[in-house]
């Protein structure tokens, strides 16, 4: 066999076990290799190596790394999915953080148009702040339980706060409170129920 | 292959290392992947070349420890033959290089036969 050929055979190998990986990343490692038999078979040449020679070097080159190359392969794997997977949990989370600063404004926007039009509603700034945050922390809170369903303590946070608005609700006379606390409740138990069906 | 503990570096990684600081005091800065394997060849005065992938993987991770810079070779300059991949001792890596070699030099041969006797 020419070494041409064998060089041939072993761009096939790394052409074979870089399938499938980020294209840079492929194409930068057959075009190294193929430098590289290039210029090993140069060399050989330039020392008078006859050719049969020539080629079992450049095979025992490659059959010494193929260990390295299949776990190089396992690395650029694991490597390309742990980007894959914190590129999508930081779009979820920013996502959330939209849908939640959405329904919160949407909520608040009742009470405000509601001044406009009627003496009956009057809230104030801390009024408004505080609903925000109660109504963004527990927004929070609930898209969080369910992107990580596993994690019972946001569940139970989100169903304790739902209990405590029910609890205030009823003392002060305040049934959108209570409403609140019980959407809050329902909302996570459903979510439970979603997650279990979902894991069969 | 032994198992890495963090924060060191693999023998053969300390062998290229080694390997390029030499070439970076003889002028020779930048290297590429048959230079280096020739040149490790030369200094262990061993018969064979190290293995493609044993060698492109020590020397992606020198990269990705920030030991080692690479480029690609001008077009210009590759003369018709396919371009190659040019290696660098970053600053850092010229430091872990000579503290390699220097810790490689106090301890026995035995554990880094390679660099040892080949650069110390």
């Amino acid at each position: 066999m020419t070494p041409e050929r064998m060089a041939e055979l072993v761009a096939a190998w790394v052409r074979l076990y870089t399938r499938n990986l980020a294209a840079p990343i492929a194409e930068r490692r057959i075009a190294e290799i193929v430098a590289d038999l290039h210029d090993h078979i140069a060399h050989e040449r330039a020392h008078g190596t006859d050719d049969r020679r020539t080629a079992l070097r450049v095979a025992a080159r490659m059959v010494r790394g193929l260990p390295a190359d299949a776990s190089w392969r396992r690395a650029m794997i694991a490597r390309s999915s742990t980007q894959k997977d914190s590129m999508k949990r930081r779009t979820a989370a920013s996502r959330s953080v939209v849908r939640v600063a959405l329904v919160t404004t949407s909520i608040l926007l009742v009470p405000f148009v509601g001044m406009q039009i009627s003496d009956g509603v009057d809230w104030s700034i801390f009024d408004f702040v505080f609903a925000g945050l109660l109504l963004g922390g527990t927004g929070l809170l609930l898209e969080r339980a369910a992107r990580e369903p596993r994690m019972l303590a946001y569940r139970a946070a989100a169903v304790a706060i739902g209990a405590a608005a029910i609890v205030l609700g009823e003392s002060d006379d305040a049934p959108g409170l209570v409403l609140f606390g019980l959407l809050v409740i329902v909302g996570t138990v459903a979510m439970a129920f979603r997650t279990a069906l979902r894991s069969r | 292959m032994p198992r890495r503990k963090p924060g060191t570096l693999l023998p053969l990684e300390t062998e290229i290392l080694g390997v390029a600081l030499s070439l970076r005091r003889s002028g020779h800065a930048a290297f590429h992947g048959f230079g280096l394997a020739q040149t490790m060849r030369e200094q262990k005065g061993s018969r064979a070349l190290t293995g493609h992938g044993t060698l492109y993987k020590a020397l992606g991770r020198l990269e990705d420890f920030g030991l080692l810079a690479s480029r690609w070779e001008d077009p210009e300059a590759a003369e018709g033959r396919p371009r190659r991949r040019l290696y660098e001792l970053t600053g850092q890596g010229a430091r872990a290089a000579e503290e390699a070699l220097a810790e490689a030099g106090g301890q026995s041969t035995r554990r880094h036969p390679r660099v040892a006797s080949g650069t110390a």
